[in-house]
């Protein structure tokens, strides 16, 4: 995103006036003895496209649902628009969730299952069709109104689901995991038409997803989650070119971590440098850190591997590595050399094949060196 | 097709035909005979000759038990029933699209195409009748007995079936809501009975049923009634012996149809705007109906041939066709009336059979 317009930037979350829409307040929700949300803490606003990132099990869902009403939080308030919406039952939330089975109403075709919630709605029965017919246009699905779900493909599916939740326009969208079932073109494809609805519709969206490029890719900021806790709330670039921890770093893309200890003494280049000392024999690596951690600290060095250069003769640059080519993934338009630089630590470079026989020269058992400036990496102490 | 797989096809055929065909053959045989006082008691039989025996059947135990007048109450309502096929699509077709959705529209177009079908059939009936005057003599009836049998049989049926409806929807609907845990032991609980004779159940209940029997008792001990209630060979009792008799065959089909429901339709009902009422008429109930339909087939169709309970049970008024059928056979040794007595019951159950196993195809195909 280019910040070279301020005005035109979107962030609300750094406006101190700005009031969010959704303000999850120390919520933990527990099953039985089992902790799947733990004390969060989190303000989502309005026309957000706010994702919800983590593995399997580390409660998405569950955060969600206590949106969309179908569990209640053990401790703590969630407030939807200043309100405590906790005593609000999910038919009086102006809350609308696309399921991750879509949950499809199987008696009713795709016409019906749209237009459900409108018919629960005080909406006027002769403004229904229209806007049945509006929704059916945005998903491209005119040609299968008639059709019961079981008659269309995952894909078709899918986007009912997406029509039957956009239908009632509410002021909060929740997708739970909603592009799972597609394969990856449909599933790119998609997302854009996800972010064009939401553009113009103008409704937020919270998007739960196991997917990391999705986030990346469709969310204006992104919540890395681990076991009932956020990680780091953050936009796409801060996540990847920032993470605040190795957690994060290690979720989110590929990423070299090494170990050490800052170096003691610690030898100051400037104000913000930091040596990081993580073998016996090797010299230290030079990075930078906006607050220094203090000398002796162990922490972990994260390079992604796109900032690791590879070349078969030594460059001049803050930080030079010799190693030995191990394995070479050939990606198409990018080739990752898996290269050990210490018996064990193997360091992932990347190069893109801008030309069509590039680095040909470079093969396996081959001695190079890797270099990378002392801004290309982050110090992470956690 | 190789021969073996023409075998594996030929067994199941060759048991119906061991096991249905020929004793029905043999009843249907009977039942063109006449009673004679021999062993067995009927006449001509094998040893009359092979070709004798074919010779001489006739049709007059099928007129003696009024058979014209249900092979024209069953016409008429096979008419009645394709008419009601025709009509309620167009019925459904014409009422507006955005309000025939829920389950009482649905059961007003129901009625509306059933009205119009019974009115449409009574028409036809009634020309019929002024046409040809000489259909009256098939239709006679010269003992009643044994149509008030088929009558009675049939509502007895139809309303214990509705009862039995009434108390397995809840508790189907219980036990697939119950937590995960629970619904073993529950499905065990409703399984439980088939592990005691049918015949030791049905007894039971004369002892807690009779004048003195443990209902009597104790209603009087905490003082509901003064006088003992007559309950035992009432058609209430024999409503309570099927009641409970069938009552796990509509249980569980209801509960397997409930349980494999994706709880999130509900929840997504509930999203949408429904309160948790509207969703169960909504959702659940559609969505239940193929389990519904099978549970009333499983205890219509053995209700309407039920002999045991109305004889333990019922009263001397409680006449179903499965007790005369008993009586014809052992009391009066009329062999061949009893066996048109069967094969005309059978005939009757033939439509349900059929319509069931149609419903069955139905789900099968919106499953594949
Ligand atoms: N109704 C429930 N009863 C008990 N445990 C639950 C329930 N729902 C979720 N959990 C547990 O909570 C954790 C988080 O679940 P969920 O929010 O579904 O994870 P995910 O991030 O994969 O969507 C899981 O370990 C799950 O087993
Ligand atoms: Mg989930």
């Amino acid at each position: 995103m280019a910040h070279a317009n301020p005005d035109a930037v979107f962030a609300p979350w750094d406006d101190p006036v700005e009031k969010p829409l959704i303000q999850f307040k120390n919520v933990t929700k527990r099953f039985g003895d089992f902790t799947a949300i733990d004390d969060l803490t989190l303000d989502i606003y309005a026309k957000e496209f706010f994702a919800l990132l983590g593995p399997s099990g580390c409660g998405k869902t569950t955060l969600m649902r206590m949106l969309g009403g179908f569990e209640t939080p053990t401790e703590g308030t969630i407030l939807l628009d200043g309100v405590d919406i906790g005593p609000v039952p999910p038919n009086e939330r102006p809350v609308n969730m696309m399921f991750q089975s879509y949950a499809l109403f199987p008696h009713l075709s795709v016409w019906d299952n749209i237009a459900f919630g409108l018919k629960r709605s005080d909406m006027p029965k002769d403004q229904i069709g229209d806007r049945v017919e509006q929704m059916l246009k945005l998903t491209q699905l005119g040609k299968f109104a008639g059709r019961k779900p079981h008659q269309i493909s995952g894909g078709q599916r899918q986007r009912v689901a997406l029509a039957r939740s956009l239908a009632k326009a509410p002021k909060l969208l929740l997708l739970d995991e909603p592009l799972g079932a597609l394969d990856k073109k449909l599933r790119h494809e998609t997302q854009f038409e996800l972010m064009d609805i939401q553009e113009s519709t103008g409704t937020t969206f919270v998007i739960v997803t196991h997917d990391q490029e999705e986030a990346m890719t469709v969310a204006t900021r992104v919540a890395v989650m681990t076991e009932g806790k956020l990680a780091q709330v953050a936009t796409p670039e801060v996540i990847y070119e920032a993470p605040n921890s190795a957690y994060v770093a290690d979720f989110i893309g590929d990423v070299n971590l090494i170990e050490g200890t800052v170096e003691v003494p610690a030898k100051r280049a400037s104000e913000t440098s930091v040596a990081i000392k993580w073998s016996a024999t090797a010299p230290a690596i030079n990075a930078s850190a906006d607050t220094p951690p203090p000398a002796a600290s162990s922490v972990t060095f994260a390079i992604r591997p796109e900032k690791v250069a590879i070349s078969s003769t030594k460059p001049k640059a803050a930080n030079v590595l010799e190693g030995k080519i191990l394995d070479i993934a050939y990606l198409g338009n990018i080739s990752t050399y898996h290269v050990e630089v210490a018996p064990g630590l193997i360091i992932k470079a990347q190069a893109t094949n801008a030309k069509r026989v590039s680095r040909r020269n470079l093969t396996w058992e081959d001695h190079v060196y890797l270099s990378w400036t002392d801004t290309a990496g982050v110090v992470l102490t956690a | 097709m190789n021969w073996r797989g023409r075998l594996l096809i030929a067994i199941p055929y060759a048991w119906l035909l061991v096991l249905f065909l020929v004793p029905f053959v043999i009843v249907l045989k009977i039942s063109l005979s006449d009673i004679a006082l021999a062993i067995p008691p009927y006449t001509p039989n094998l040893k009359d000759g092979f070709w004798p025996m074919l010779s001489v059947l006739d049709l007059e135990n099928y007129a003696f038990i009024g058979a014209g007048a249900v092979v024209a109450g069953f016409a008429g309502l096979v008419l009645c029933i394709a008419m009601y096929r025709v009509i309620f699509p167009r019925i459904r077709r014409a009422m507006l699209p955005e309000t025939a959705d829920t389950i009482f529209d649905s059961a007003a177009a129901a009625l509306t195409a059933l009205a119009v079908a019974i009115v449409n059939v009574a028409i036809v009936v009634a020309v019929l009748a002024f046409l040809f005057p000489a259909l009256n003599a098939f239709v006679e009836i010269p003992d009643f007995l044994y149509f008030a049998a088929y009558l009675s049989s049939l509502k007895i049926a139809v309303i214990s079936t509705f009862l039995t409806l009434l108390i397995g929807y809840p508790i189907a609907y219980a036990m697939a809501r119950a937590a995960q845990h629970w619904r073993p032991t529950l499905l065990m609980l409703v399984i439980l009975p088939f592990w005691t004779s049918f015949l030791i159940r049905v007894y039971a209940w004369i002892g807690i049923l009779s004048t003195e029997g443990y209902l009597n008792q104790l209603l009087l001990s905490i003082g509901v009634i003064s006088e003992p209630l007559a309950i035992l060979n009432t058609p209430i009792a024999v409503y309570v012996g099927v009641v409970y008799t069938y009552l796990p065959f509509m249980v569980l089909p209801i509960y397997a149809t409930l349980d494999k429901m994706d709880d999130s339709l509900v929840e997504a009902a509930e999203d949408l705007g429904c309160t948790a009422l509207s969703a169960f008429w909504l959702v659940t109930a559609p969505l239940s109906k193929p389990g519904v339909i099978a549970g009333c087939f499983l205890v219509f169709i053995p209700t309407l041939g039920e002999f045991v309970i109305p004889s333990l049970l019922g009263g001397s008024d409680t006449v179903m066709i499965g007790k005369v059928l008993w009586e014809e056979f052992f009391n009066n040794r009329d062999w061949p009336v009893a066996s048109a007595v069967a094969v005309i019951l059978l005939m009757i159950l033939i439509i349900p059979i059929v319509l069931f196993q149609r419903n069955e195809q139905k789900q099968r195909e919106l499953e594949g």
